[in-house]
């Protein structure tokens, strides 16, 4: 028979101060790793939010985005030739040519950062189908310097409002709508007219990239397969969704430094647990020899002193993970942004923390109690009852 | 200092606690010391003095839009201009895509080359050679010694926002505060470069002191506001800065990440403190029979935190080089891979954790030693242990 789990539980409470200074440590560590992964699972998850699993991007051979890539106006009119693609309610094939811009901007905080503006026709806006729709204002006009910005933009950026301007260099936008690109990195764009794009950036040979949208999935590796054999055109093409996901080496760094911080953190939190372990074993040796001389085997109390501290670690993960759920749900509920390394622009992303990510949390802290508790416990075991009970 | 003997003996009563208190306070100093220099090294910050004379003109509308090379000779007749380089960042896969086979890559004028980058060396021959040869280029000592290339070996780089490959020759290796680059000259990608032939990316240019670079940039500015492509011209360490700039918020996640660190071992170490206190009522309250002021035992109890603190932040800084090789390691495989040679542990970061050592020291000590400071004899003394 075990020692009741009620006689550890009533030994942390008694103690209230160790105890809670041993839990508040141990609930940091689990709040710290928490909120810088879910920083990086924000950016992961932005870029795994699929626009459509039928659509191809074309870009240059070697090009690892639209940003550095380069399509002309013929390679163009060759995709509009290949089989399998989808065609609108015209009957004109689904292919978007597009073209995108950097331009540097300020945002809320005064510091500047690179934004893409992309220059669409109407047909893209039918190729990402209901995922990138205006909420707000109207759409821009064909031939205008308007544009359209997207809800987290408008959150990050002053000059991103219904009626503002966006300047960089010689270029200017108007905006005139707001879209939603349902979380997807579209959602980090601003969309204008693909020709007013061109003409602003005395880029009219040609396109950055084009869009495509297959019939079917069948459809889709036949295009993919098309354009990478066709001599006439020269290009790569890559499923939308695959384009993307390429580029999630972006929240490598942020993931890498939450792990680097976590596990020294871990460490030392689990000393910590361990000194209040040793302290509670050393005060209470004359329990623990009577609990022995009661019968209980060295092994029940073993994993008794283990269980508590276990416990210790689970009230630590439990307390961090509440701590991280109420910051990120009250005070980090504003879109936040790093550098896409593929495009140079600023990829933004809400915090997202997700029950997988606060399980591991949890998970993390137990394995900082029982680190915490194998040595103090095993000492508490070995504890000879004899010299123990004449002690004193 | 008489009763250093006293409270070293006290720091050391129990081994294992101390040990473990200080290996905690240990590992979070080594965690400060490796935050605060990487901050530094997205700041930009480590030791360069020269390039304060440096500015860098890139197209207004941001670095992927390219500006006319007939600015050159315009930006050339601004009186403090010393040369002027055109620069072509090329951003070409050398191997494979992998981060690490990442590096800088350059085109330059290699004429002016070492009069806009000064706190550059290179040898007099090597640099005659590179000047002398179109298709030769030239690499800091970091990319010689991690790619191992002697002189005389050619490199293959594929382009990707430049659709050309690059077919050099090494020819010499220079050495300065950036080693990570490889420069090779403009002229080869103009000539088989169709297209931003007359292009460039940025201008790269030495102003003759640090005092003219406000008034250089206010005229480079002014002079293409109203053409076609407006540039913006900046001091080489602002320009430096966007890029971590647009990293977002890091430097203020990393900080709060080194406070909460702080924090966490400062209840550690006061909860030890506070443990360690509790045990030794009795000879608080002997000690205080003796004649000791209840000041002096205040003073002498967190003396104790404080030794115990500073122990762990001497060892914490010291091990702190080792655990931040590793890191610049392990950071070379990923795409940030460029900051990582930047990082460097300074004398002010070494202060800043002698400093929050000290810190915790005081702050974890001060409740223990409050209470230990109002025990009353009488009570200490009938108290058993």
């Amino acid at each position: 028979m075990g020692i009741p789990l009620q006689y550890n539980l009533r030994n942390l409470v008694v103690r209230k101060v160790s105890t809670g200074m041993t839990v508040l440590g141990i609930a940091l560590v689990v709040t710290v790793f928490l909120l810088v992964m879910s920083l990086a699972e924000g950016v992961r998850k932005t870029l795994a939010t699929a626009v459509s699993p039928l659509n191809v991007i074309v870009l240059r051979v070697g090009a690892q985005s639209d940003v550095q890539s380069y399509v002309s106006r013929d390679q163009d009119e060759a995709i509009r030739t290949l089989d399998g693609l989808a065609r609108g309610a015209d009957g004109q094939p689904l292919v978007s040519p597009e073209l995108v811009v950097l331009i540097n901007i300020p945002k809320r905080d005064g510091k500047r950062t690179n934004v893409i503006v992309r220059g669409v026709e109407p047909v893209a806006f039918t190729i990402r189908g209901d995922s990138v729709r205006l909420v707000e204002g109207r759409m821009f006009q064909t031939g205008t310097s308007e544009a359209i910005v997207s809800t987290r933009e408008r959150q990050r950026f002053p000059s991103m409002t219904i009626g503002g301007v966006l300047k960089a260099g010689s270029e200017r936008w108007t905006v005139v709508g707001v879209f939603d690109a349902a979380g997807s990195p579209y959602d980090s764009e601003v969309w204008a007219d693909l020709h007013n794009v061109q003409d602003q950036a005395h880029r009219t040979t040609g396109f950055s990239s084009v869009v495509a949208r297959a019939s079917d999935s069948g459809a889709r590796d036949r295009l993919v397969a098309a354009v990478q054999g066709d001599l006439c055109i020269k290009l790569e093409a890559i499923p939308e969704n695959d384009y993307f996901s390429k580029q999630m080496g972006t929240a490598k760094p942020i993931e890498f430094l939450a792990y680097f911080v976590a596990i020294i953190m871990a460490v030392g939190a689990s000393f910590g647990a361990m000194n209040t372990m040793y302290a509670q074993v050393s005060a209470r040796t004359r329990e623990i020899a009577t609990l022995r001389a009661l019968g209980f085997s060295r092994a029940i109390v073993l994993v008794s002193f283990v269980l508590e501290s276990v416990a210790l670690g689970l009230a630590g993960g439990l307390l961090g993970a509440a701590i991280a759920l109420v910051v990120v749900r009250l005070f980090l509920t504003a879109p936040t942004g790093t550098s896409n390394f593929a495009t140079f622009a600023e990829i933004l992303f809400n915090f997202q923390l997700t029950p997988a990510l606060v399980a591991s949390g949890v998970v993390f802290s137990l394995a900082m109690g029982l680190f915490g508790g194998l040595f103090p416990a095993a000492r508490a075991a070995r504890l000879k009852i004899i010299n123990v009970l004449r002690e004193a | 200092m008489k009763y250093f003997r006293f409270i070293w003996k006290n720091v050391f009563r129990k081994k294992s606690r101390a040990f473990l208190t200080l290996a905690s306070i240990v590992l979070v100093l080594v965690l400060i010391v490796v935050l605060s220099s990487l901050l530094e090294a997205m700041e930009y910050d480590t030791g360069r003095t020269k390039g304060a004379a440096n500015v860098v003109v890139q197209h207004a509308t941001g670095l992927g839009n390219f500006m006319p090379l007939a600015y050159r000779q315009k930006i050339e007749q601004i009186p403090g201009v010393v040369a002027v380089a055109p620069q072509i960042w090329f951003g070409g896969i050398y191997i494979d895509e992998r981060p690490q086979n990442f590096f800088g890559q350059l085109s330059t004028d290699p004429d002016v080359w070492a009069i806009v980058h000064d706190d550059y060396t290179i040898p007099g021959d090597q640099l005659k050679a590179w000047q002398s040869e179109r298709d030769s280029f030239i690499a800091g000592r970091q990319l010689i010694d991690r790619y191992g290339w002697k002189i005389g070996d050619r490199i293959q780089l594929k382009g990707t926002y430049i659709s050309m490959n690059l077919d050099l020759e090494l020819r010499g290796v220079y050495t300065g505060p950036d080693e990570s680059n490889i420069f090779f000259h403009n002229k080869y990608l103009e000539n088989s470069f169709v297209g931003r032939l007359s292009q460039t990316g940025i201008f790269y240019l030495r102003t003759e002191a640090p005092e003219r670079v406000p008034a250089i940039c206010d005229a480079i500015n002014r002079m293409f506001e109203n053409s076609d492509a407006p540039v913006k011209a900046m001091p080489e360490k602002q320009f430096m800065l966007q890029f971590t700039e647009m990293m977002g918020n890091v430097k203020l996640l990393v900080r709060s990440i080194a406070l909460t660190v702080l924090f966490t071992v400062v209840l550690i170490v006061a909860n030890t403190m506070a443990m360690s206190a509790r045990e030794r009522v009795t000879q608080i309250a002997v000690i205080r029979a003796m004649g000791f002021r209840r000041r002096q035992v205040l003073v002498l109890v967190l003396s104790e935190a404080i030794v115990l603190a500073l122990l762990g932040g001497v060892a914490g800084a010291a091990g702190s080089f080792p655990f931040t090789w590793g890191l610049i390691w392990l950071m070379k495989k990923t795409p940030v891979a460029m900051f990582a040679y930047n990082i460097k542990i300074s004398g002010a970061t070494l202060i800043t954790a002698f400093a929050a050592s000290v810190a915790i020291g005081v702050l974890a000590g001060f409740v223990p030693a409050i209470r230990s400071a109002r025990i009353s004899i009488v009570d200490g003394l009938r108290q058993v242990a």
